[in-house]
């Protein structure tokens, strides 16, 4: 399992390609998620080797808003994820045509450093992903590469987003501990105050709940409303009810494709196209 | 005994022959007890081989331990006495030749110092091949590499030695070290870089040449360890904006620590041991304590092998005695640097390393 370090060059593929407008941004402004927007895909193509995960995605995700991604399983929805913070990048045989827009620059722009950029883009993943060092340290850890915070600081950021997480009363005691001794729920908050120590403007969500309880799956949950409207997230989930609890806007993809996009509770009572109506009765059954 | 079933093992319904071999012995082995007086013994041998070793070096160094007292840890004289029309002498209970004195000092102050450079050259570049070979190379030439790492640890050390002693030694003393040692500036720790860079056999040459030995035991190692890093724990790094290198500090390396101490120690074993390449290089001075790190020198392997012809030429057989005590002093600083380790790994993975570490 190692990551490949192909000689991907991500910024040679197409520039900024603009003019088109994703539908559900024009025909359902909904005035309560209608803000500008964050992140656009423009006519973004992407595969790895023969394979093509993305066609032709065209899709817009609003600022301050919870946008969930949801669709049947290899839909391309984590691929998209990934793609935000150019984790893709890396990947052998990757391949991309098409554009990524952030606050209307290309992620794949000379001037981007791709280090800032996942600073500026956070991300949380399946499952629970401590580094092997302390609890503190662990809060810490992307700040202190950033050089956002300095040894003597260290301390404090980690009590501010521990309690932002509301991790800090049950960790305070035992800073300088294993994170791998937590339960799986308590590891993910701290992947999450970890995520918000770089201060990051989106922050994007794997399956974050995927394989914790109902009880940490509900304080997840609850802690993603609190993150909007200073933060843009992006939420993969396979589960519609989540999708329905925690966002705004979803988007449906389907094999590939950008099927629909739009505000959740419309998308979910008087989805536009067929096979939106499709997937989510089929999941409600 | 139990016959009936055997047979029907074996697909003889109609005649059974329990004679024959192969079912007895396959029956012993279904009993289990022979597997299991091997694997019984199989656990008692490396104990009673340690064991065994020690008392055998023990027994064999006595005279020369209680001869030579403490003062063969501190003194650098190395003389095994008057060996012509002279009569043994009989001092503290022990016989030898008149004049014998024997200081362990230099051979012990070499050991460690060659085993230090070996370490310092070794470790870094070791755990560098390794990352670069898991992260960095496309999987095809990755193995590639990795068959020659492999390769390079077979290498015999009389040809590593050989090596050193013909090509790579001289190489440096024409034209690495007489620059750093004209340059180097005269104050505490740095003038043990400044001196006479000599022809090229002595300290640094052993210590590089050993280093080149212990690279292909180390790098393969910890080239196996970061393999067995989850992907989980580096993306996570790398979604935070870490750079690879700052990846590989943070994370992956410190995940395997404790293996890659163990490692470390691996090598550091074979350094402190190693005896053919370091005799070949090293330039066999047996009684000076080295003061700069181009000097001729020895180690006590390099000095118990040179030695042992001239050791059995003493009638007494105290000259051999102290070659005894020599090899129960570095059996004694490889246990001790291996106890040394363990602790290390037990007491770092106890505060940073997670429980549960399979993920």
């Amino acid at each position: 399992m190692s990551t490949q370090a192909d000689p991907a060059q991500p910024a040679e593929a197409a520039g900024p390609v603009r003019g088109r407008v994703d539908q559900a941004v024009v025909t359902a402004p909904h005035a309560a998620t209608a803000g500008p927007v964050a992140l656009t895909t423009a006519g973004l193509t992407l595969g790895f080797g023969t394979r093509t995960i993305l066609s032709d995605v065209c899709v817009d995700v609003r600022r301050g808003a919870v946008t969930a991604l949801i669709g049947p399983t290899g839909s391309g929805k984590t691929t998209l994820l990934r793609t935000f913070n150019r984790m893709n990048d890396r990947v052998s045989g990757y391949h991309r045509k098409g554009d990524v827009l952030l606050d209307g620059r290309s992620i794949w722009h000379p001037g981007v450093e791709v280090m800032e950029l996942r600073r500026r883009i956070g991300m949380l993943f399946q499952r629970p992903n401590p580094f092997p060092m302390s609890i503190m340290e662990n809060v810490v850890a992307g700040a202190r590469a950033h050089r956002l915070v300095g040894k003597a600081g260290m301390k404090d950021v980690a009590e501010k987003h521990l309690t932002a997480v509301g991790l800090w009363g049950a960790v305070k005691d035992r800073l300088k501990d294993s994170p791998f001794r937590l339960s799986g729920g308590q590891q993910q908050l701290l992947c999450l105050a970890r995520a918000l120590a770089v201060t990051p403007e989106v922050l994007l969500l794997d399956e974050p709940t995927s394989s914790l309880d109902p009880a940490a799956t509900q304080a997840i949950e609850e802690l993603v409303r609190t993150l909007v409207p200073d933060i843009t997230v992006i939420i993969v989930t396979h589960n519609l009810a989540q999708a329905l609890r925690v966002a705004d806007r979803t988007i449906f993809l389907n094999q590939g494709r950008m099927v629909e996009n739009g505000e959740t509770r419309q998308l979910f009572e008087h989805p536009a196209e067929e096979e939106t109506a499709h997937y989510v009765a089929g999941r409600f059954g | 005994m139990a016959s009936a079933p055997l047979a029907r093992s074996v697909g003889e319904a109609v005649a059974p022959s329990p004679r024959r071999p192969a079912p007895m012995l396959r029956a012993v082995v279904r009993r289990a007890d022979v597997v299991r007086w091997l694997g019984r013994t199989g656990a008692v041998i490396p104990l009673a081989a340690l064991v065994f070793i020690l008392v055998v070096l023990l027994i064999e160094s006595l005279p020369a331990i209680r001869y030579n007292g403490l003062h063969f840890f501190t003194t650098t004289v190395w003389n095994e006495g008057v060996s012509y029309n002279a009569l043994p002498v009989h001092s503290g209970g022990v016989y030898h030749m008149s004049g014998a004195a024997f200081g362990a000092l230099p051979e012990i102050v070499g050991t460690l110092l060659t085993s230090l450079i070996a370490l310092i050259v070794a470790v870094p570049v070791s755990i560098g091949a390794a990352l670069t070979i898991v992260e960095r190379l496309p999987r095809r030439l990755a193995s590639l590499v990795g068959i020659f790492l492999e390769l390079l640890a077979g290498i015999p050390s009389v040809i590593v030695g050989l090596f050193g002693a013909l090509t790579f030694g001289p190489f440096i003393a024409h034209h690495i070290t007489p620059v750093i040692a004209r340059n180097v500036p005269d104050v505490p720790v740095l003038s043990f870089f400044r001196g006479q860079p000599g022809s090229g056999e002595g300290l640094l040459t052993s210590g590089l040449v050993l280093g080149i030995m212990i690279i292909p035991i180390i790098a393969s190692t910890t080239r196996d360890l970061v393999r067995q890093v989850p992907i989980l724990p580096r993306e996570g790094a790398i979604a935070l904006g870490m750079s690879d290198a700052q990846c590989a500090r943070r994370v992956t390396l410190p995940w395997v620590g404790p293996g890659i101490v163990g490692a470390v120690v691996l090598g550091l074993g074979r350094a402190l041991g190693e005896t053919m390449a370091v005799a070949m290089t090293c330039g066999v001075a047996l009684s000076t304590v080295p003061g700069n790190i181009y000097t001729t020198m020895t180690t006590i392997a390099a000095t118990m092998f040179n030695y042992l012809d001239t050791a059995f030429l003493d009638g007494t057989g105290f000259a051999v005695r102290t070659i005894a005590e020599l090899g129960l002093v570095l059996l004694v600083i490889t246990m001790v640097v291996n106890i040394a380790a363990r602790w290390l790994v037990r007491r770092v993975s106890g505060i940073a390393l997670p429980v549960g570490r399979g993920v």
